[in-house]
């Protein structure tokens, strides 16, 4: 009945469990008032495991770049975009609206926006009880600082001292 | 005979013990569940869950399933519990021994053990559910399977005892509790106390439907079995004869192996006049060290056991009982007739 | 013996299956005798949603049609409506982060369905020691997709990310820490003796039935058939490699096809992988990722372009089919069809699960590594008596002239040859 296994369990009995006890270690009895004291400060949670860079976040929107040309709407896969016309009713100056809890953080719009004005951020922590709270519908993040956006397009990174070849000569 | 205030501080006691054995059962529960999420290197739930487990179940809505006998479905958690319960007051509990001592021994314990597994066996049936059925008739046939090793266990070692020591009530903890096995065999007859001493510990997971015996069971085939219908307070019920039952089950493999209590040892070596004077401290003792070899042995027989092993499947189950098990607890039987032989 | 025999279903939901799926099982005692499996209630209309997108955003929707599989999916739609638009400079070092992509997700599938097969046993113990090993895998893909389940990696004419050189130490430290680790999980499942007591001989599937079922994938390799679409019709990087369907003979096991023999060939299938994925990174040609880096480009390329085309691919689960056209002018997909693996595959339950014990239901059933989201049709109910009715071929002949005419009536298209 030996099995590799046996050594493994009881090393384990003695080692940190694996699990992240992100946010808290066990659920609490009412996780809205848990919520308003780690708000607070009142309450140290476990951090969260750090993501990567390039993760795909929680969508910025620098409403005052942005020149309403709809191309994230056109290929946005969950419709997930609404566009907001103009106040004077005109051709130009329309502007977009974001509705996470639709997003499907794919990062399309990111790429195909001519004036890099929507990036994603790390942010992750968008649990909401009300899908159009303020906090899931992104009208304006503020300028942005630098304009080059971190993602879109992304650079054909190859060895150093290879450099860029056309597609088609390979 | 005793009289009518005995009586009282009988029941008095009986009622004490048996609540008791709810909040420890529980409570080992809890701490069963820890250590197997740590081995599974998981945090697991907070040691007072089952207790939560219980208040919830407590309010929660309690289903009675088209086409279940009525009275046969509620009737049997209720004597499922009543069962365990009993059991309670037979069995000593470290240094307390049982409060109707004089009224029942290892028989009475026997038959009392079948019955919450009987009772769930006829719930499930009741409850009209063919997968309910299923769970019932493996319960019936692994009671069946492991009910053979059990009895010749309990009876080898009666009969030992009345071998060794002519004239002691064979059936009674109160023997064991006096002159433990170890002490009274020889090197061949030690070997014999082990092997039954392992039948046992075998007989454990499934006397209790734990993982590898969990067929009656058997979440991810059966959806739990013969428990599928139970919902709210007759599920409770179930859940809290099964945490009594677990006790009970390795206060009986303590009562029958390991009675020895700690005081006299501490009381040699480290000679402390508190506990000549004190039987307080003494009893105090020994009841933690009671519930200490409790736990461990709980530890070996079912929390390590279901941690690593897989579901087996019942015939397999029936076969490991009726002939390997069996045949090991024959041998000790076997071992520990040669040592008295060698002794005469 | 006994004469009587029962009905027990199982489902639609069950603790067994992990994805919503009816069995009804006629039983004699804890034996199978006969059964019937009735898909049709995961059923969520994918195909239908996509015909109403365009190609850009059906590679995301195409992702989630599974949750464990999801890349596979969208590689074979990427490839067949690459070649339905007429896409195919697609460049070499895209190819190869493809393959490294499909293969990572390979080996966190066989993880996570050793993990599933091992809970079918009540072994909950060697399901959490497994997907702990798979959240290595989990790191190392979120570490090179920004998340964890749905990468959104691939694209029309190429992929959206590159595999930089300072990410391959990542990788590889991944690939060596499993070489080390996953040889200790395997040891676990196959020497232990009760794994081995639940496993071998059950859920036998003979070559004979695996070639009449037309099973695939690691269902149909652990009966002995050589079936593979990376060696047979190899595609992305696969065509640079030399490869070799896993067969559970390569590890000294015969081919029974029972679930032993499955879970031999899944073990090796991850080693296999992990030699897939060092190979690519090793030679991974240098160049650019994409055919267009303009996404606007891309998608007036397919709004002009028409054709049809069909994309193959190896999923962990076996071959899987999209079928896609495009019409000239139409923005939208205006067909897509999904045949994923586990429609073969659950036409072996048929022979498998026969003979069976109660107790090895959950096993067998989960031993094809089901995805009933990838796989579920439509149940046709009658509205009125609510009767659940099966379509026979002449059904779908009458239907289809139905269709026909209806769209024609709707295009005003004079009739001729066309569909």
């Amino acid at each position: 009945m030996a099995s590799p296994m046996w050594f493994e369990i009881f090393r384990q009995l003695f080692d940190r469990p694996f699990t992240n006890p992100f946010p808290v270690k066990y659920a609490p009895k009412n996780m809205h008032a848990v919520a308003k004291a780690i708000e607070e400060g009142k309450v140290r949670i476990n951090p969260p495991v750090p993501v990567p860079d390039n993760f795909r976040g929680k969508i910025e929107y620098d409403r005052e770049a942005c020149i309403g040309c709809r191309m994230c709407i056109k290929v946005c896969p969950a419709n997930a975009i609404e566009f907001v016309p103009p106040p004077d009713g005109g051709p130009k100056g329309g502007k977009v609206k974001f509705y996470m809890s639709r997003c499907t953080f794919c990062e399309l719009c990111t790429e195909i926006c001519p004036k890099h004005c929507i990036r994603m951020s790390t942010e992750f922590l968008m649990a909401d009880t009300n899908k159009y709270s303020d906090n899931l519908v992104i009208t304006d993040s503020g300028r942005f600082a630098e304009q080059p956006p971190p993602q879109a397009p992304p650079k054909p990174a190859s060895p150093p001292d290879a450099g860029q070849q056309p597609a088609s000569g390979e | 005979m005793m009289d009518i205030n005995d009586l009282y501080v009988r029941m008095l006691l009986g009622v004490l013990a048996m609540l008791a054995a709810v909040v420890v059962g529980l409570a080992y529960k809890g701490i069963d569940r820890k250590i197997a999420a740590h081995m599974q290197s998981r945090i697991g739930p907070p040691l007072r869950q089952p207790f939560r487990d219980i208040s919830k179940l407590m309010q929660k809505e309690t289903i009675t399933p088209d086409g279940a006998v009525d009275w046969i479905f509620h009737g049997m958690p209720v004597i499922g519990l009543v069962a365990a319960l009993l059991l309670v007051l037979y069995i000593p509990w470290g240094p307390l021994s049982p409060p109707l001592k004089a009224h029942g021994d290892l028989i009475l314990v026997l038959y009392l053990l079948i019955i919450p597994s009987l009772a769930m066996a006829l719930g499930g049936f009741s409850s009209g559910s063919p997968v309910a059925a299923i769970g019932a008739q493996r319960e019936m046939v692994m009671m069946m399977s492991y009910e053979f090793p059990l009895a010749i266990v309990i009876l080898s070692l009666a009969w030992f005892y009345t071998r060794v020591l002519p004239g002691s009530a064979p059936f009674a903890f109160t023997t064991m509790e006096a002159a433990p096995i170890w002490g009274l065999v020889g090197p061949i007859g030690f070997i014999g106390a082990v092997l039954l001493l392992l039948s046992l510990v075998v007989v454990t997971p499934s006397e209790l439907s734990k993982i590898p015996f969990d067929a009656p069971e058997a979440e991810t085939e059966l959806g739990g079995g013969l428990m599928a219908e139970y919902s709210g307070r007759d599920l409770a019920m179930f859940y809290i004869a099964d945490a009594v039952k677990g006790l009970v089950m390795a206060a009986i493999i303590v009562g029958l192996f390991f009675p020895h209590p700690l005081s006299p040892i501490v009381e040699k070596y480290y000679a402390l006049p508190l506990i000549m004077d004190q039987p307080v401290v003494a009893w105090i003792i020994d009841g933690l060290f009671f519930l200490f070899k409790v736990f461990l042995v709980l530890f070996a027989t079912v929390t390590t056991v279901r941690v690593a092993f897989p579901r087996l499947k019942i015939d397999k189950i029936s076969y490991i009982y009726l002939v390997p098990v069996s045949l090991m607890a024959l041998a000790g039987t076997l071992l520990l007739y040669l040592d008295t032989l060698g002794g005469v | 013996m006994s004469k009587c025999s029962y009905t027990l279903p199982i489902g639609p939901v069950h603790p067994a299956l992990k994805e919503p799926t009816m069995f009804k099982f006629v039983m004699d005692g804890e034996i199978v005798k006969e059964v019937d499996v009735q898909p049709g209630v995961n059923h969520r209309g994918i195909e239908f949603i996509g015909m109403r997108r365009n190609p850009l955003q059906v590679l995301h929707l195409a992702e989630r049609i599974c949750g464990i599989c999801s890349i596979v999916h969208q590689y074979a739609f990427t490839m067949a409506s690459e070649k339905a638009a007429g896409i195919n400079d697609i460049p070499e070092r895209a190819q190869y982060i493809r393959t490294i992509m499909a293969e990572l997700e390979r080996i966190h599938s066989h993880v996570l369905w050793a993990g599933v097969a091992a809970h079918e046993l009540g072994f909950d113990t060697l399901l959490h020691w497994t997907w702990k090993l798979r959240e290595d895998v989990q790191d190392v893909l979120e570490y090179i997709s920004g998340n964890r389940v749905n990468y959104a990696m691939y694209y029309q004419g190429g992929v959206r990310r590159d595999i930089s050189p300072e990410k391959i130490p990542r990788i590889k430290e991944m690939i060596s820490a499993y070489r080390r680790e996953f040889q200790k999980l395997a040891d676990a499942f196959l020497e232990d003796p009760l794994f081995k007591h639940r496993t071998v001989n059950v859920g036998v599937l003979t070559k004979k039935d695996a070639l009449e079922t037309s099973a695939v994938g690691p269902t149909t390799r652990g009966s002995g058939v050589p079936k593979d679409v990376r060696v047979d019709q190899p595609y992305g990087g696969y065509a640079d490699l030399d490869l070799k369907p896993c067969l559970p003979e390569q590890m000294g096991y015969p081919n029974t096809g029972d679930t032993y023999a499955k879970t031999v060939v899944r073990i090796l299938e991850v080693g296999q992988s992990l030699d897939i994925i060092e190979f690519c990174l090793d030679n991974m040609p240098p160049g650019p990722i994409r055919w267009e880096m303009n996404v606007n480009k891309v998608l007036m390329h397919m709004k002009k372009a028409g054709g049809e085309a069909i994309g193959m691919t190896e999923a962990p689960r076996g071959e899987m089919i999209h079928y896609v056209r495009l019409d000239p002018g139409d923005e939208n997909v205006s067909a897509w069809k999904v045949r994923a693996s586990t429609y073969n595959n659950i036409i072996a339950w048929q022979k498998m699960l026969v003979g069976a014990q109660i107790a090895d239901v959950a096993i067998v059933a989960a031993s094809i590594d089901p995805c009933i989201g990838c796989m579920d049709r439509v149940t046709v109910v009658d509205g009125e008596t609510g009767k659940e009715g099966v379509m026979t071929k002449e059904d779908f002949y009458r239907l289809s002239v139905r269709k026909t005419r209806r769209l024609r009536r709707m295009k005003g298209k004079p009739s001729g040859g066309g569909w």
